[in-house]
Formats: structure tokens, sequence, C-alpha cells
């Protein structure tokens, strides 16, 4: 049998369990917004972690990092910083954000935000950030699904026709079991792409140079340029390393389908434990990649797109049934993000704009429905924005996450009790002029002082805040005490 | 139009969260955050180096290794301790 056919073979195989979790999951589906956005808040630590990571890491984990190692070397590394400091913030932020979400009834970020600045202009602008920048990150899955599978079919299942497909698989899945059926599957997909990944690096790694560690001599001895920072193309800065670490952790994290996350735990110290322990999954999985970026520098120098080095290696090297298993976990790795994004933009059209504009007094089962329906709109949305190639998949999530940044100062002042009170004014400014100053360091002016763009626009942010508020109409007594009082008690008080 | 300075009597008077009040929590963060330094500059530029290496890894890869792992186990603590 021809390789490409058994590689898209096992890709199809994985569709089909993903389809068939889709519809169990449909099975156990109750007819309320709660469970259909929510997953019901039942979600205990093994289903939360699996999709929490599966989630977090995207096609870029999968072939942009192989794709960074093999262009700038070992500076990638610096991914630890930013998956620890991801751990870090769930640890803090999460269980305040559960114990807001189940007292108060939140399904979206903008639930939150809004009710503690009582402003809905700050509803309809937290919502209009958290979609417009994640759509940026369906259209990096889309893109990565694209070149898995036209990569697996050696070009001959088209880059568009591959992405429709696999779009509509993740869409098809998600409306028939909700945020349950993208649970269930980012479970497999977790699993699937973590194995695939670690055993395509070791099979690699053997077949060219003998093992890890004689592929880490090789590099040492042929291209010293890749293991120390910036790396060859002066890219890995020690303020660029600092950057990266800011806006692909706080601003992963503030996207609305991992906020959303929170929502869904079973309880708060479910998600203590999540913070603790998600860097290790998240960590691991770049040093199988790093193996694969640098053996494929020496192994296949001067390829077109540095993100398509691991399956370009595993088509040279690797045998077809290895190359399908390692491919489905790469198309895993996207779609376990793809599905999550898709369903958070739908949920916050859903609930913040639908639900609270359009038709406030509907019964449930129409939201259920309308709810599907943007994720047929997402669907398309992403397709198209698809056709657009870019270089670098990293570079566009950088992109996306820089612009969820500029929502931290607005969290941390619902989230964290301080003396300073931000207003709705304040932050409504501070977003404001954090996104006008992200387009200047970002397409103008890319990272002055080669310090990233987005920490530039959110320092920008959290100064206007600051001005602003003082100035402006804070938000009641009331709601600051219940707010507030809520986190107390769930930080100092007697726990949930 | 009611400013932030005008209607204060009424608040609750909450205590900071951006420090810990416990020893252990202060611990934990001050841990957090001293590991934290040593992948940043100016101690990151100490470790930028390939030789010597460390089970075949050049130093700095080992180096940053070493420290995400006390982060890592900052955390764990911070979450056997619930703090």
């Amino acid at each position: 049998m021809e390789p490409w056919v058994v590689a898209l073979s096992m890709i199809g195989v994985y569709l089909v369990m993903t389809l068939l979790l889709g519809v169990v999951a449909n099975r156990r589906l109750e007819v309320n917004l709660e469970d259909f956005l929510l997953c019901g808040r039942r979600a205990g630590f093994f289903v939360l972690y699996l999709t929490m990571v599966a989630t977090y890491h995207s096609a870029f984990a999968f072939l942009g990092s192989s794709g960074f190692f093999y262009t700038h070397g070992i500076g990638f590394w610096v991914a630890g910083t930013w998956t620890l400091m991801a751990g870090a913030i769930t640890y803090v932020l999460g269980p305040r954000i559960w114990a807001l979400g189940k007292k108060f009834n939140y399904m979206t970020p903008a639930d939150m935000l809004a009710d503690y600045y009582e402003s809905e202009p700050v509803r309809v602008v937290v919502a209009a950030v958290s979609v417009v920048f994640t759509i940026l990150y369906i259209q990096v899955q889309a893109q990565g699904l694209g070149y898995i599978i036209s990569a697996a079919s050696g070009d001959r299942v088209s880059f568009e026709v591959a992405t429709a497909v696999l779009l509509i698989v993740a869409a098809t899945y998600l409306m028939a079991g909700g945020l349950r059926a993208v649970y269930w599957t980012d479970v497999l997909q977790g699993v699937w792409m973590y194995v695939a990944v670690w055993a395509g690096a070791i099979y690699l790694s053997y077949e060219l140079f003998g093992g890890p560690l004689q592929l880490l001599d090789a590099v040492r001895e042929q291209r010293p340029d890749l293991m120390t920072i910036p790396g060859p193309r002066d890219f890995f800065t020690y303020p660029m390393w600092f950057g990266m670490m800011i806006a692909l952790s706080f601003g992963v994290v503030l996207q609305p389908h991992i906020l959303i996350r929170y929502y869904t735990a079973v309880d708060a110290r479910t998600l203590k434990w999540l913070g603790a322990t998600i860097p290790i999954f998240l960590l691991t999985l770049f040093i199988p990649t790093a193996f694969v970026g640098l053996g494929g520098a020496l192994a296949m120098p001067g390829i077109a797109i540095p993100d398509r080095i691991f399956p370009e290696l595993l088509f040279a090297y690797a045998p077809a049934w290895l190359t399908g298993l390692i491919l489905a976990g790469a198309t895993a790795a996207a779609m376990s993000t793809l599905d999550s994004i898709l369903h958070a933009n739908s949920a916050v059209l859903t609930r913040d704009i639908y639900q609270r504009y359009v038709r406030p007094d509907a019964d449930v089962g129409h939201y259920v429905t309308v709810s599907r329906v943007f994720i047929v709109g997402f669907l398309v949305i992403g397709y198209i924005l698809s056709v657009y190639t870019f270089e670098y998949l990293v570079i566009l999530v950088t992109l996306s996450g820089a612009g969820a940044l500029q929502l931290l100062p607005a969290v941390l002042g619902v989230t964290f009790p301080a003396r300073i009170r931000l207003t709705a004014t304040g932050v409504l400014a501070g977003i404001g002029v954090g996104l006008a100053v992200l387009f200047l360091t970002l397409v103008v002016w890319p990272h002055p002082l080669t310090l990233h763009g987005g920490v530039w626009a959110l320092l920008a942010n959290g100064l206007i805040a600051l001005l602003v508020s003082p100035l402006s109409q804070a938000p009641s007594a009331a709601t600051v005490n219940r707010i507030h009082g809520a986190i107390e008690e769930l930080v100092y008080g007697a726990g949930e | 139009m009611s400013l932030t300075t005008g209607d204060q009597s009424r608040y609750r008077e909450f205590r900071s969260h951006y420090l810990p009040r416990t020893a252990k929590g202060r611990g934990a963060v001050l841990l957090y955050i001293g590991a934290f330094a040593f992948a940043e500059w100016p101690l990151l530029p100490l470790a930028n180096r390939i030789e010597p290496t460390v089970l075949g890894f050049p130093f700095l890869f080992a180096y940053l290794s070493v420290v995400y792992a006390a982060k890592l186990a900052v955390l764990i603590y911070a979450a056997r301790q619930q703090l």
C-alpha cells in the first residue's frame, strides 16, 4: 500500500473516533445552556487536565515549535517560561474565576466583567476583543490542519480541501455534543498528541543520528549557533524572550476558550492542582520538538517552510504507519484547540450578544440552536481566513495572544481586591489605548527596543486604566462588596 | 455623577490580595519569583553557553530545565499546602 494512503488512513481512523465521541456526548446532553456551554460545571481533574493541555497546545506546538527550533535554535526553550507562567496564572486566577462563576452564574468572561463594572459597553467590548483575536487562532489551527493533511497526502489532497474536511469534522462533533464532546475528544487528542510527538522525535533521532544525545553532539559540532540565544537570526533577544513569556502565558490564558474552562471545574481545589501540574505536560512536549527541529536543521537544511520540518522528516525517514500515527497526533493538536475556540466564540456571541440584546426571553433550546448556528458561521470565517498563508504559525499565535492580553487589567480589577478600584471607563480607555499601541508596536514599528509589542500595549493599557479610573464613576459599593466579598471568602474565608 | 473619590464609606475595606497574608504564602511567592529571575535577564546571560554539557545537553538547556523544575516544585508545594 502506498505510504500516503496508510498515513491518511490513520488520520481517518482518528477522525472517526472523534465523531463517535461526539455522538456519545450528544446522548448525554441535557437541553440547557449550562450543560451545552459549560459541561454542567462538573469537570473533574482528569478530564479538565487533558482538555486544558490539549487546548493550550495547538498546531504551533507540534509544527510551529519544531519550525522555530529549526530556524532559531534552542532559544525556543523559552517556551518553558510561558508554560510555567500559564500554570501559575491558572493556580492564582482559576479558583477566583471559578468561584465567581459558580456563585453568580457567569458563563463567559464578559458576564463577569460586565457585572462587576456595571457596564454594558464593557460586555460588548470584551466580547468583541475575545472573538476578534481568537478568530486569528481559528486561522492558525485551520492552516495547521491544511499543512498536515496536504503533507500526509504528498500534496494529493489540496490544502483547501483538507482544511474544509477537518473543520467540518470538528464542528460536527461540537454541535452534536457541546462542550462535553470537546472535553471527551480532548482527552483522546491530548494523549494521542503527546505519545505521537515523543514517538516521532525518538524514532527520527535514532534513525538519523543514532539517538538524541548523538543528535545533540552533531548539532553542537555543525551548528553551534543553534545552541545559544539569540540564535542565528538574532530573534531571541532578552527583551523578546521576556515579551513572549508574557504574551503567550497571560495572553493565551485570557482567551475565552481557556477562561471558560475555569467555570467548568467541579471545585477550586481541582483548579489549583491543575495550575500546579499542567506545566509538566505543556513543557515536556517541547523536548521532542527540539530534537525534531535541531535534527532537521542538519538533516534537511534550507526547506522553504520551516513549520513543515516534522512531516517532511517523517515522510523521508519514517515508516508509513508511524507517519500516519504521528500526523494524526498533529491533527489532534490542531483540532483540540480549534473546537474549543469555535465553542468559546459561539458561547460568547450567544450569551453576551444574542441572549442579551436580540432575544432575551427565548427558551433554552433556542439558544442551543443559535449557538450551533454561530459555530457554523465561525467555521466558514475560519475557512476563508485559512486561505491566506503565513510563514510562521507561532507569530500568528503571538499576535492573537497579545490581543487577549489587553483584558488583563480588567480581569485583575475584578478578581484581586485592592485599594485602587478600576472603573468601566478606566478599563475601556485602557483596552482602547492598549489595542492602538498593539497595532503600532506589532505592525508600524514592530517590537520597539526588541521588547514584544504586546508588552508595550499592556503597559500603556494598565497605565491608562489606572489614570482614568479615579476620574470616573466607580462600580457601586453593593457590587464591589458582593463580588470582592465572594473572592475574600474563597481565598481567606471559610472556603467553598 | 458619583466619582470614585466620592462614595467611599459604604465600601467594605478588603485588604489587598496582591500580597500574601500567610508566611507560607509569602515564602512560595518569593521562591517562585526567585526562580523566575534565574530564567530572565540579567541572570540568564550568565548561563547562555554550550559548555559544559550536562548529559549531552548544552548548558543553557540544562540550566533552564533546572530552573523550570524549581518553579514546578514551588507550584506543587503551594497546591499541597492549598496556599
